[in-house]
């Protein structure tokens, strides 16, 4: 099985402040990878810098073998990767079918033929489907803005997935969320994950929500990695134990 | 669009075309040039409104034009050439401005496009030969179509009418197409829509030369409306002005242009008694609304539609509890 | 050669006084992201404060100081309190189309209220021609280049080498730590507002015995003050100044050398080839991209 992303050393600084300093690590088809580690680690740093919100000072990542340091996260999301985002971010003032029609269009075709072509694109169907799955039907119309936040948080993930990616990241998806809707947001996640075989990778402080949704954990602390395994080996890891309390 | 809206849209389109016939010559050739004006506008809410970025050059865009199809038509080009082509210059013109000055942030096709502005005036006022310099270009005729001549204040309203109209219609088309969706993302949240695949840059920039391009098809038609046109006529204060139109309209809002030129074409005949300090009055207009309403005049309207409506809910009686599916 | 060297002078001292008005347009920016698209109108307006002190009767020294005072009061002051504060919670958007309008204001309030026509200002010192090198120097063009780096020189110990200078350079950089460290952010940032005010009228006793007093200046003024913001690096106090000097060298080069009427050209193409090519400025660090 190939790795379909590969971080090679990668390094960020912002002025004195190293925030990532010299992480490595695979991710390989399939897997569901946790990446833990006490606030200030570099979890949120290294995310921007494979996704292409921030250019490392240093080190390669690679997806799918191909290099993409510094690309541009349109250009990502292009090649398959997607993501999803700590603080909400959907359009508030379009509707959730337009969210998640918006969410795939940029995938059909040129900018040109899109012009000229259906005005959903031809994603009309696929958003119905996704907004099934995700068992928002009775919002489809309604403004994003209007939904609670554990349903845009929903929203947020069907419309990383609209484009059917083959890698996704996603930042902190649990956050601020109510334990019904965590519940149900991972069951999602896991059933989206049985059926496309995607590859997720996911930062995530809530550790009963990491240890049941990932396959393999990274734990992060002062922008290294300090452990890496099984959820449940990471979970008794005395390092991992002391780079908590530490803190 | 809803039925409130279609109906005030149809109104206003009968009025527009039934109210020429009441006025007498000045007041037909206002509503002509407020629908050049609106048309510029409408180009610089694409541009402003919908993809977030300043544009000074509008008028400038709108003098290239001008002059473009008024030295096409001397040379005994049909008309509707000369229209298309000032449309291609300005969107190329507008393309090339701004594929450097949008490659970067803070607001620097603001400043592009003020230099340009002033770069375009001199190129008018010093190129003789081709512009007729600080003489500017006399006796441009108005064009006619199948025999009928559009000479006439009347007869050159319609003309000028349908061609907004026209335009109107397009710019919705273009606007209910995946690329209007694209727009409101760049506008709302361009870091997610960048995540999504949208690519912000090529949007931005295919929004400002499409703006620029509109506002040169406003010149085609301003230059045949006056029949004399002068670099001054296209200095800063036309930018500044059609700014100004977007922005008290509204900008953003489909319609907030025609809303804006509006007034810019009748404040100065309402204020004509205190002359001069009309644009003074209009500074200070526009400053006010930024502070409270910088949505415009559209988005105050919409304020109080909402208000009506959450008014209206708030009063209807429920049985039951609302449902929280969260 | 001489030539040169005059064209050199000439505008060394203009480019100072660009100088001025992008320094004061840049601290605007860094301290409290407002881009004053009316910087240009706020150099046109002190010198007709000043000339109507003279008709008053004041004598040119009294009437400049009041000419500075009245622009602090106005263009710092309220600016800020009336104009800036309000608008900065609805975005930088609304803020630039409010600097916008008030430019516009300004102009038509001088139009209407003092004259169109354009208005001799008295120079700062007796007309005399310096010969150095063969080439003629105007002490005009000495006074202006003594008063503006002499500005330049006080601005930069005031921000370096005063504790209140620190404050308003760490309120620049970090409005959150410089609050946790007890610095009032608003009050450093109304300093601000009243440092580029005094910036702007400096610059207007300088240029207006040169350009003379004309409600227009302030198209001109405004554009070279954002070009220079530019090209030096649009967050940096030290590109600011460098682009002023760039600018005003090149301008009077290019109106000489090759052409009168095409001299704005210049500073425009500048402008292209920069952001083309390095969009940072000559001397801006290269901003983490967000979009």
């Amino acid at each position: 099985m190939s790795a379909v992303l590969e971080v090679s050393n990668l390094r960020k600084s912002f002025g004195g402040i190293t925030a990532v300093n010299g992480v490595s690590f695979d991710v390989h088809e399939g897997e569901i990878l946790g990446i833990i580690g006490p606030n200030g680690s570099g979890k949120s740093t290294l995310f921007n810098c494979v996704l292409g919100q921030l250019t490392p000072n240093d080190g390669e990542v690679r997806i799918d073998g191909k290099p993409t340091t510094g690309m541009r996260p349109c250009d990502l999301n292009r090649l398959g990767v997607s993501r999803t985002f700590q603080l909400l971010q959907v359009f508030p003032q379009l509707s959730v079918r337009d969210n998640l029609i918006l969410a795939g269009q940029e995938h059909q075709g040129t900018m040109f033929s899109r012009l000229f072509g259906a005005s959903d694109a031809g994603m009309g169907d696929a958003a119905s489907q996704m907004i099934d799955f995700f068992r928002l039907s009775h919002l489809a119309h309604e403004q994003a803005g209007s939904l609670s936040y554990g349903q845009q948080k929903l929203l947020d993930a069907a419309m990383a997935f609209m484009a059917g990616p083959r890698l996704v990241l996603l930042d902190e998806p649990a956050g601020g969320v109510n334990l019904t809707m965590l519940a149900n947001l991972r069951e999602r996640l896991q059933a989206y994950h049985a059926e496309r075989k995607a590859t997720f990778v996911v930062i995530e402080h809530q550790m009963e929500f990491v240890m049941a949704l990932c396959t393999r954990v990274l734990v992060l602390a002062e922008g290294r990695v300090i452990a890496e395994g099984l959820p449940q080996d990471i979970r008794k890891n005395p390092i991992v134990i002391e780079a908590y309390l530490g803190h | 669009m809803n039925r409130f809206g279609a109906l005030t849209l149809a109104i206003v389109l009968l009025a527009a075309l039934v109210l020429p016939n009441f006025l007498k010559g000045y007041g037909i050739y206002l509503m002509s040039m407020w629908a050049v004006l609106s048309i510029a506008a409408m180009g610089l809410n694409l541009t402003l409104g919908y993809a977030g970025q300043v544009s000074l050059a509008q008028g400038a865009f709108v003098g290239i034009g001008a002059y473009t199809a008024a030295l096409m038509m001397k040379a005994g080009v049909p008309y509707p050439l000369c229209f298309v082509s000032s449309g291609l210059v300005c969107f190329t013109i507008g393309w090339l401005l701004g594929y450097p000055a949008l490659r970067v942030q803070h607001h620097y096709l603001a400043f592009v496009t003020l230099a340009f502005t002033t770069l375009v005036y001199l190129i008018f006022r010093n190129e003789e030969w081709l512009t007729g310099g600080t003489y500017g270009l006399s006796g441009i005729d108005r064009p006619s179509f199948f025999g009928l001549s559009t000479n006439g204040a009347l007869g050159f309203f319609y003309f000028s009418f349908g061609i907004m109209v026209l335009l109107t219609a397009a710019a919705w088309w273009m606007l209910h197409s995946p690329w209007g969706r694209a727009f409101v993302a760049l506008r709302e949240n361009p870091v997610r829509a960048l995540s999504l695949g949208l690519d912000t840059r090529r949007y931005t920039l295919m929004a400002f030369a499409i703006g620029s391009s509109i506002g040169g098809l406003a010149g085609a038609v301003f230059a045949p409306l006056v029949q004399y046109i002068e670099p001054l006529s296209f200095a800063l204060d036309l930018s500044l002005n059609l700014l100004l139109m977007v922005i008290v309209g509204g900008s953003g809002f489909f319609f907030g242009p025609f809303v804006g030129a509006l007034i810019a074409v009748l404040l100065p005949e309402w204020l004509r008694f205190i002359q001069g300090y009309y644009l003074i009055c209009y500074a200070i207009l526009v400053m006010a609304m930024m502070a409270f309403c910088p949505t415009g005049i559209l988005g105050l309207v919409q304020r109080g539609v909402r208000l009506v409506a959450a008014r209206r809910k708030a009063q209807q009686p429920t049985l039951l509890p609302e449902r929280t599916s969260s | 050669m001489a030539t040169f060297i005059q064209l050199l002078v000439s505008g060394l001292a203009t480019g100072a006084i660009y100088a001025l008005i992008a320094v004061g347009f840049t601290l605007l920016w860094q301290t409290s992201q407002t881009i004053n698209f009316a910087q240009g109108e706020f150099v046109m307006v002190p010198a007709f404060f000043i000339l109507e002190a003279m008709y008053l009767g004041a004598p040119f020294w009294l009437a400049a100081l009041i000419g500075i005072a009245l622009s602090v009061l106005l263009l710092g002051l309220t600016f800020k309190l009336i104009i800036v504060d309000p608008m900065l919670k609805h975005g930088v958007l609304p803020l630039v189309i409010s600097t916008i309008a008030l430019s516009l204001f300004m102009k038509e309030m001088v139009k209407n209220l003092y004259s169109s026509q354009a208005q001799p200002f008295p120079a700062l010192v007796a007309p005399y021609d310096f010969h150095i090198l063969g080439a003629v120097i105007s002490s005009q063009s000495l006074a202006v280049l003594a008063v503006a780096i002499s500005a330049v020189v006080l601005l930069h110990l005031l921000l370096h080498k005063t504790r209140l200078g620190r404050a308003m350079q760490a309120t620049a950089q970090n409005p959150t730590l410089a609050r946790i460290l007890g610095i009032s952010v608003r009050r450093m940032v109304l300093y601000t507002f009243m440092i580029n005010a005094v910036l702007c009228a400096i610059a207007s006793i300088l240029i207006s015995p040169i350009y003379l007093a004309k409600f227009v200046n302030g198209e001109t003024l405004g554009i070279a003050a954002f070009l220079a913001a530019i090209i030096g690096g649009f967050n940096q106090v030290r590109g600011a100044i460098v682009g002023g000097f760039l600018i005003g060298i090149l301008d009077n080069l290019s109106a000489a050398y090759i052409s009168s009427t095409y001299r704005a050209a210049s500073p425009l193409l500048i402008l292209i080839v920069i952001i083309m090519f390095r969009p940072q400025g000559l001397l801006g660090r290269v901003e983490e991209r967000t979009v």
